[in-house]
């Protein structure tokens, strides 16, 4: 059995340039649709159909999409909950965190929220769909799995482990059919207060010096601070120079 | 490190001589720059002085001319310091930290939360106590220190290991309990997020994600894959990212306990199958944080994949060492290879070509081991020693061997 | 009697046959996509361009330049008399002597044709060309004993019937080959196919000396892009597949090729013949594609090509040096058809390989390869002093400084180039974070999409502007600039303005005695040709004159100028990755090492990347604007 699999994608933020594009996460979830149910996947946008970068997804190979006509200082749960509670869906996928707006990563839990299904954060792969059961590998840092089985249906974020999207093509990305759906969205009302600005380089934190004695403290006045260039040792012996890497191997809490 | 304090007779002259140009920069030296969580530079009145060995505070006005009055070398930083006790008797409020416990224990985004918690608490209204609620096994001995005042502690068998289910209803148990005014989760990938949000969608509240500057009334927060700062009022749920508070140091904590009674947990919808055994080596190269690199210098193959398999680290190669066979080709680093993020990179045998070094780009700590000390990976590496390839992964495989029995010893001793 | 008119018979049937034959060729070639062209006068310019440019690409090998005229031109006379006596009976003396003429001339070129067969090098195909020289050799002397008696040698009716049934088998095998073979696609199929190739040539600009290298633009929203199928190409292109007779002369400079990777440019171009005819090609009788086995590929005129025909890996093997189309004597568009396809595979199978598709998300997202913040692209040049064209509005030089703006090494290079600008006072700006990413790598890997809106963006912000000239130390944006460009300027932005090399613009600067030049004192210096300055834009003297101005006796390699073996970096060969046996830029620069020189001057940052990623030990890279920087003897005022 094909399950019935529908990935949510936003409009990302290439980090250096600013510019909209396909979102990393969410196309890793385009991607697991695709491995999931094939062409057969429902991709899902809240916003505007005419916006080009859509086509980036359906250019991974996919007739059409469905998008959620919706203005762009709207809230796209109330909508995205009225669709899917209307269609026999056993999988959504969304990115963990949006590269644009908000990007609160709220969307998957509030959709279970009103839905009233199992949300599994952080997806790396979804290896198999038994009896209405899905084996899910859960992303840890350091490239560690955990695995979960959960019924369906569910909602699941795709981690940046997942699977990576394929490449876009052109061609298909531009025949696809743009499936547009009027939905009446709400202003988001809380947002309307808030105020942005770009985002400001966060310092970093120095080491304060808590110093128990003055003969501390003035040691800390006085050192040399560390770092800079790195440290060359030429002349040690083997052993020695050995040593110097394992330590910084141990400090950096590598090696276990 | 030498114990012995030296006199430097023109910083004390100085340092007393208030004209003296230098005078400020000798005098302030102890402070540095500090930036508060709101993001301005702030002189910590915490920083003026400070804890003398009974645990007082003091205040040197002698702008460290009492150097001189400290000739000789005393113990007094071995000894055990008492810091006051923060009590508080009948809280008006509480705000709730729910910790990561990495492993058992705090980690220190967990305890900034909880100076952030405390910071919150003393500009609002009324006695505030922070409660961290903890679920699982606690290896954690100074929940005093960290700045816990009541402790809920749910030791209970369902919310081991991966529960986030059966947390999620222990802690809207506590919402009915306590009525938080904050309810604090750190934003880390180990389940504070998953845990803040589900809680979030639960109470139907609108959290704060991503928060950096925090006040009781005001947050700024990262938005739009952190391009954005969003300035909003403070919520009831944050989830805050490192670094947002100054840990607790000067203080204990009653770390009362706080009983939660009632709450029963359902059958959770996420079966917790456990974690997969993942093979250092299997690790995807840019997923790895500890990497083994090897290049053109590598004559002995077999001991590398050994010193590999000894460290524990990841393995990549350079693109000769792909081309000569040594190396299958997804294990290659760099502009057509991998572009690896590990936190230590140690490259053996390789030049750091730029086409090379673009991979290791971000990288935090990269060493060389290399016998041209002129070659371009020296010039990048944080550390490098310069000799032959195989006589110092031969030490190296010495010294970890020698560590894992050391520890197994430990371990058997324990026992 | 019958037997008499045996040979008459045989040649008329012959005739038609291979009249049969050629028309139904021409219907296979009319299964590609329509394309204009004039046929007319193609075909009247056709005997000048075999005369001038095709023979001028055969006289680089003198041998078979004149053992061709020797056999085709023999061939052609004697066939053309041959009709007159056999099948019209125009029965003069002098005309049967004609054609033993030519019929003697045919038969020495056969004859050293033959012996170029006996030994033949290993770009040669095999197979049914082994057998070309005999069939030769047996019309001509077939003909010759034939004709004696015509041409009263030999008594009327000599050798009886025996002779004359012996004779006719003569014909049969050698009109058979000749004639019948024209049209049903033996190897005598590349005159009838090249002659109206030469006719209806997709560049006709080629020819007469010309010069047509920029890749023509994909048509966009279609139903399909690029060439999926043998039919997607033009007919004419077909038609120039046709034509090619497997000197394997493309093979032999192919640098993907000899670095064990697995293409071959005349494999790829007798599949596109198995495409276009349908079958398979265990015929083939030549070198395969490095590491793959012959006899496995399967077409047909309507089959997908990378689905059975050829692997994706060949097509992404070519660096588009283009030393194939230079060497080819029938002037076959190899470079042009791996595109086409490489547009399918990229813009409707979302498979560029490797880091393909990630370089181009990034040039979609950013306008450069590497994802840099489009912001910083001027950064280098913070301490030059360099004016930005927004503000000045207008220049003598725009100086286009390309993506290696982003690169340390390369940087080193714009530098370079500033200080000798400046030392002799040109009057230049740049275009600062305004400029964008030529297109040409995504071109090349078959984003003609992501080309054409960047070049379409570019024009649009170079029309806002006025200067004289542009120049670029970056061959490949000089390539498209100066090549490409002009099919989407629809606004006239580069209407007027000369698009120059740097080697090209400094050679003009110390010429005009603008910069002071020291001599060159260190060891021995040779040149790189790179493919997009030479044999795209027929650049080679400009790089050499400089070093002369420096006093530098260049130490020529093997392969130059328009043999120049490609360093590896083009066509982003270098993105897609291809794995082969060898790096191509450790080839180049044991060429470049079999010159003894320890310096390697270069024009091209592509080209300095590549020859910098050979190990070490290894002769010095510079660009040539550095070595100019080393040596410029700066005034003190
Ligand atoms: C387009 C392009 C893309 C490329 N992409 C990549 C890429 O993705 N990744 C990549 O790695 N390269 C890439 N390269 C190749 C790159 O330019 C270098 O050639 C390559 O990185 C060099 O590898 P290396 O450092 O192992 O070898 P070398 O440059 O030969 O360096 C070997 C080093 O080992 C040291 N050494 C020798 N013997 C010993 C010993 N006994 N003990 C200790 N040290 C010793 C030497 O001092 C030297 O520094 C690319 C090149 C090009 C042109
Ligand atoms: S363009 Fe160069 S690499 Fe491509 S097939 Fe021709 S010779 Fe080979
Ligand atoms: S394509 Fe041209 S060069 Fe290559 S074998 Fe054919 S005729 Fe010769």
């Amino acid at each position: 059995m094909q399950p019935n699999v529908v990935s949510l994608v936003s409009i990302g933020r290439h980090p250096q340039s600013g510019r909209a594009r396909r979102a990393e996460q969410d196309g890793r979830g385009v991607e697991l649709g695709l491995k999931l149910a094939g062409e057969k996947l429902s991709v899902l946008h809240v916003g505007n159909p005419e916006e080009p970068v859509l086509r980036q997804y359906v250019g991974m190979g996919l007739p059409a999409m469905t998008v959620l006509k919706q203005d762009e200082t709207a809230d796209a749960v109330p909508a995205l909950s009225d669709y899917l509670q209307q269609e026999k869906i056993d999988i959504v996928l969304t990115g963990v965190r949006s590269e644009s707006g908000e990007s609160s990563g709220m969307v998957p839990y509030l959709l279970a929220e009103k839905l009233g299904w199992p949300v599994v954060a952080r997806v790396a792969d979804i290896v198999s769909i038994k009896d209405g059961v899905a084996e899910v590998l859960l992303a840890l840092p350091r490239g560690q799995r955990r695995s979960v089985t959960v019924k369906l249906p569910f909602i699941a974020s795709v981690d940046n482990a997942a699977a990576p999207a394929r490449q876009s093509a052109f061609g298909p990305g531009q025949r696809a059919r743009m499936e547009s759906v009027n939905t009446h969205g709400e202003v988001d009302q809380i947002r309307v207060n808030w105020q942005e600005a770009p985002a400001k380089p966060r310092p970093k934190r120095l080491k304060t010096v808590k110093a128990k004695t003055a003969a501390d403290r003035f040691k800390a006045a006085t050192a040399k601070p560390q770092g800079g260039s790195g440290k060359v040792m030429k002349n040690e012996s083997a052993a020695e120079k050995a040593k110097a890497i394992f330590d910084l191997l141990i400090e950096e809490n590598v090696i276990r | 490190m030498s114990d012995i304090i030296r006199r430097d007779p023109r910083r004390e002259w100085i340092a007393r001589n208030r004209l003296h140009p230098l005078h400020d920069s000798v005098a302030n030296a102890v402070q540095g720059e500090v930036r508060g969580p709101s993001g301005l530079l702030r002189k910590n009145p915490h920083q003026v002085g400070s804890i003398g060995p009974n645990g007082l505070k003091r205040i040197d006005r002698l702008k460290g001319n009492a150097v001189a009055g400290v000739g000789n070398k005393r113990s007094a930083a071995n000894q055990e310091t008492v810091l006051p006790l923060h009590k508080v008797d009948n809280p008006d409020f509480y705000i709730v930290v729910v910790p990561d416990m990495i492993g058992g224990r705090l980690s220190g985004h967990d305890k900034d939360i909880l100076g952030l918690a405390h910071t919150m608490t003393s500009t609002i209204e009324g006695t505030g106590a922070v409660v961290a609620v903890c679920f699982g096994e606690s290896k954690e001995a100074h929940y005093d220190l960290a700045g816990v005042d009541r402790l809920i502690h749910l030791s209970a068998s369902e919310y081991e290991g991966f529960a986030p289910e059966a947390r999620l209803t222990a802690l809207t148990h506590i919402e009915a309990q306590l009525a938080p005014k904050h309810w604090l989760f750190p934003d880390s990938i180990h389940g504070g997020s998953d845990l803040g949000s589900r809680l979030a969608a639960r109470l139907g509240e609108r959290p704060a994600t991503q928060a950096w500057q925090v006040s009781s009334e005001k947050t700024v927060c990262r938005g739009a894959g952190g391009s954005l700062d969003i300035t909003r009022q403070t919520p009831r749920i944050l989830m805050l990212l490192e670094e947002c508070g100054e840990a607790i140091d000067e203080t204990r904590h009653e770390a009362l306990a706080i009983e939660v009674d009632g709450i029963s947990v359902s059958e959770p919808a996420l079966q917790d199958k456990g974690l997969m055994d993942v093979d250092p080596s299997a690790i995807p190269l840019a997923e790895a944080e500890f990497i083994l690199s090897a290049g053109n210098g590598i004559h002995n193959w077999d001991q590398f994949h050994k010193a590999a398999t000894i460290l524990g680290a990841t393995e990549g190669a350079s693109r000769v060492a792909v081309d000569d066979g040594f190396m299958p080709r997804f294990r290659q680093v760099g502009a057509t290879g991998t572009w690896v993020t590990a936190r230590v990179y140690l490259a053996v045998g390789i030049s750091g070509a730029i086409q090379h070094m673009q991979g290791i780009g971000q990288c935090d700590k990269v060493v060389a081991i290399n016998t041209d000390a002129g070659c371009d990976m020296v010039k990048r590496a944080a550390l490098s020693v310069i000799g032959d390839s195989e006589e110092i992964l031969a030490e190296l495989m010495l010294l970890a061997q020698a560590r894992k029995k050391g520890s197994q010893e430990e371990q058997s001793d324990a026992a | 009697m019958v037997i008499d008119w045996l040979p008459s018979i045989l040649i008329v049937v012959l005739l038609a046959l291979g009249v049969i034959g050629a028309l139904r060729r021409i219907s296979l070639w009319r299964a590609g996509q329509p394309e204009k062209v004039n046929l007319i006068a193609g075909l009247m310019a056709m005997p000048g361009r075999y005369l001038n440019d095709l023979h001028h690409v055969v006289e680089r090998d003198k041998y078979m330049s004149r053992t061709h005229v020797a056999t085709a031109g023999g061939f052609v006379l004697s066939m053309v008399l041959v009709i007159a006596v056999y099948v019209f009976h125009v029965e003069q003396k002098i005309v049967a002597w004609l054609l033993l003429g030519a019929l003697v001339l045919m038969l020495c070129g056969a004859f050293f044709v033959f012996k170029r067969r006996l030994n033949p090098p290993s770009r040669l195909s095999k197979g049914p060309w082994m057998r070309l020289p005999k069939s030769l050799i047996t019309f001509a002397l077939t003909f010759i004993v034939l004709t004696l008696p015509v041409a009263g040698v030999l008594p009327e009716g000599f050798g009886g019937v025996l002779l004359t049934l012996i004779l006719s088998v003569g014909v049969i095998i050698g009109l058979g080959e000749l004639i019948f073979g024209m049209g049903w696609g033996g190897p005598m199929k590349h005159a009838f196919a090249g002659a109206l190739h030469l006719a209806f040539h997709r560049r006709p600009e080629r020819f007469g000396g010309g010069r047509s290298t920029g890749l023509k633009p994909a048509p966009l929203g279609d139903e399909s892009h690029g060439v999926a199928k043998p039919s997607d190409f033009k007919w004419n292109q077909l038609l120039g597949f046709d034509a090619c007779v497997q000197c394997g002369k493309c093979e032999a400079m192919c640098p993907a090729f000899a670095a064990g990777q697995p293409l071959n440019p005349k494999k790829l171009i007798q599949d596109m013949v198995v495409g276009l005819a349908g079958g398979t090609d265990a015929k083939y009788a030549g070198s395969p594609y490095p590491g793959k086995e012959v006899g496995h590929a399967k077409g047909g005129a309507n089959n997908i090509i990378t689905a059975g025909l050829i692997e994706a890996d060949t097509l992404w093997s070519c660096t588009t040096c283009r030393a194939c189309v230079e060497e080819c004597p029938m002037m076959i568009e190899h470079v042009d058809a791996i595109v086409d396809m490489r547009r399918f595979l990229t813009m409707e199978k979302g498979d560029t390989p490797n880091k393909g598709s990630e370089v181009l998300e990034n040039i979609i997202a950013t306008d450069n390869p590497n994802g840099y913040a489009p912001g910083s692209r001027t950064n280098w040049a913070a301490d030059q002093n360099l004016p930005v064209i927004k503000e000045k509005k207008q220049a003598d030089v725009l100086f286009w400084v390309s993506d290696g703006a982003f690169d340390m090494r390369s940087q080193r290079i714009l530098r370079s180039f500033v200080k000798l600008m400046k030392a002799a006072n040109v009057d230049v700006a740049i275009l600062g974070d305004e400029e964008r990413d030529s297109g040409d790598v995504a071109r090349r890997l078959g984003d003609d999409a992501t080309f054409q809106s960047l070049a379409k963006r570019n024009l649009a912000t170079l029309s806002q502007y006025s200067f004289k000239k542009i120049v670029t130390t970056d061959p490949h944006a000089y390539h498209c600039l100066r090549n490409e460009y002009a099919d989407f300027d629809t606004e006239g932005a580069l209407k007027g303005v000369e698009v120059l090399h740097h080697t090209t613009f400094l050679n003009q600067l110390v010429q005009a005695g603008a910069l002071k030049l020291d001599t060159f004192k260190g060891g021995k210096v040779t040149y790189h040709d790179p493919c997009y300055l030479g044999r795209y834009n027929g650049e080679y003297e400009a790089p050499r004159d400089l070093l002369r101005s420096l006093g530098i006796e260049v130490a020529e390699m093997e392969r130059s100028r328009f043999r120049s073996r490609c360093c590896g970096g083009g066509g982003g060969a270098p993105i897609t990755d291809i794995p082969g046996e060898r790096r191509i830029a450790d080839m180049r620069m044991e060429d470049v090492t079999a010159t003894g020189a320890e310096l390697v001057a270069v024009g091209c940052q592509q080209c300095t990347a590549m020859l910098e990623g050979v190990v070490e030990p290894r002769p010095e890279v510079k660009d040539i604007a550095e070595i100019l920087a080393g040596q410029l003897i700066e005034e003190v005022h």
